[in-house]
């Protein structure tokens, strides 16, 4: 039986014409003259456009660093952020701009550059805010309400760590879905700040819960910083970008970029501040 | 946006969603022919390789499947592009549901007619391209267009493995302008649209067949 499987897969594998993993470097990048990433679809950190192009943070900030890199070429693909890691583990792309938090677990899995960026959290509730939330842990208070999170994002480890029963929490797969699930089905949504304001842009129905206080975790408030995810074994190709991009966060481009998705001044400061080292070793 | 800015980008994905499913569609119909026939074949060798690939693919749901090929399998070294892996999978899951009905509509054939041709000294390969086939190939046509929607429908599922189909184009669509009613109104009047022109073509292969020359539907029921 093992040999028929290992024939069978053999079989496959010529057929596919693909052998086994073997690292990408920039050089094969260079020579093939494009490379191959991911986003999700969550605006304004990484999203296709209408006309099919990426934007976003993560995109923006990928696509200067690797004209840097002597890259001009980048094929996006948008896949659900649930699906990033696993996605990029299958040799489905090259690296994920989606400004994934650079948290320790994570870290297990793929290899993150220093941080593009730093966020908080938030809150989409009803119009009016009317069971007077102001922070995650005024959910776990109340063991009747309940509050949606998006698929594979960490903002459900923050309301688990402040208290939030796991029925309290319903999943939903996009962010596109949460202003509908909080009018009908919800109490709140929680995601990051920028994904929040941005949901309740010019809404009737929905708002961004302000003032809103950071759900403190083991003692101190909880930030996230957002890298670029590359596979551990692509350890060249991500040195080499992690360079550019180091040098691209000095420049002015870089602030413009950051600022016109509404980052404030403070958060490109706070991200600069941190390393991956200390945010994957989880301080 | 108004709705009309959503047809161009939702048209892209139609085209996508009509390629994969023709090409599942054909791809599954001769899975389904060759698994079929095998399975009414007396050798045990043949009819189990083809029971053991129905049970399987009828077995396990469509989406794990799509994963399974997207997501697992190159981790042991074998990759296909989203689109090969799309067809390759649905062409699969549609070969397995139509070949029972190939098995069904060939069982179906009266067995007077075998012992017949076996008394007419005709080989089992004649007897059935010449005797079976041709009646059960009719028996077969409403169950095929039944199957043949439902591949149109699952094609939606390949949008998870990110495939620009008519379903990932509405959902980038509602991603910018969160405007679910419209978009996913175009896209149910979308998929509606082109089940009709399959229900269509379907209907006009089974009227072909119905007047071809070998058996009229009257001399045999």
């Amino acid at each position: 039986m093992k040999t028929m499987i290992s024939y069978g897969v053999a079989v496959l594998a010529l057929a596919a014409g693909i052998g086994g993993a073997q690292a990408l470097t920039l050089d094969e990048v260079k020579s093939a003259g494009y490379i191959q990433a991911a986003t999700a679809n969550e605006v304004p950190y990484g999203y296709m456009k209408e006309d099919g192009t990426a934007a976003g943070i993560g995109p923006d900030v990928a696509i200067a660093v690797l004209k840097r890199m002597g890259v001009n070429e980048v094929n996006w693909t948008v896949t659900p952020f649930g699906t990033l890691i696993p996605g990029l583990k299958a040799r489905r792309f090259a690296f994920a701009a989606a400004e994934q938090n650079i948290s320790p677990e994570r870290c297990k899995q793929v290899a993150f550059t220093e941080p593009n960026s730093s966020y908080g959290e938030g809150l989409l509730v009803k119009k009016g805010n009317p069971k007077k939330l102001t922070t995650y842990a005024d959910i776990a208070k109340d063991p009747s309400l309940k509050v949606a999170v998006v698929s594979g994002a960490n903002n459900i480890d923050f309301l688990r760590a402040v208290g939030v029963k796991d029925d309290q929490i319903v999943i939903i797969q996009a962010n596109a879905d949460a202003p509908a699930t909080v009018q009908s089905r919800v109490d709140a949504y929680a995601a990051t700040e920028l994904t929040v304001s941005k949901l309740a842009e010019g809404s009737e129905a929905v708002e961004q819960v302000r003032p809103f206080t950071d759900p403190i975790v083991d003692g101190k408030p909880v930030r996230n910083y957002g890298g670029f995810a590359f596979r551990l074994e692509d350890k060249e190709l991500h040195d080499a970008f992690n360079k550019a991009l180091v040098e691209f966060r000095k420049t002015e481009d870089y602030q413009k970029i950051l600022t016109s998705y509404g980052l404030s001044a403070e958060s490109i400061k706070a991200a600069a501040a941190k390393n991956v080292a200390d945010l994957c070793a989880g301080k | 946006m108004t709705w009309t800015q959503y047809l161009a980008p939702l048209l892209k994905g139609a085209q996508v969603t009509v390629m994969i499913s023709l090409a599942s569609i054909t791809i599954g119909a001769l899975l389904a022919f060759a698994a079929g026939i095998a399975r009414t074949s007396s050798n045990r060798i043949i009819s189990g390789i083809a029971f053991v690939y129905i049970v399987l693919f009828r077995g396990t749901p469509l989406l794990v499947q799509l994963f399974w090929f997207y997501y697992a399998l190159p981790l042991i070294g074998v990759s296909f592009d989203p689109i090969t892996t799309g067809i390759m999978t649905l062409s699969l899951l549609t070969g397995a549901f139509g070949a029972e009905v190939v098995r069904g509509a060939l069982l179906a054939v009266p067995p007077t007619q075998l012992e017949a041709a076996r008394a007419l000294n005709f080989s089992k390969t004649y007897t059935l391209w010449h005797i079976s086939m041709p009646q059960a190939i009719i028996e077969m046509m409403p169950s095929f267009g039944n199957l043949a929607i439902q591949n149109l429908k699952d094609t939606a599922l390949v949008s998870l493995i990110s495939i620009a189909d008519l379903t990932f184009q509405a959902q980038s669509m509602r991603n910018i302008t969160l405007d679910s009613a419209t978009v996913y109104t175009l896209t149910l009047l979308g998929y509606f649209i082109i089940a009709l022109c399959l229900m269509l073509i379907v209907r006009f292969i089974e009227m072909k067949l119905r007047r071809g020359p070998a058996f009229p539907r009257s001399a045999h029921s």
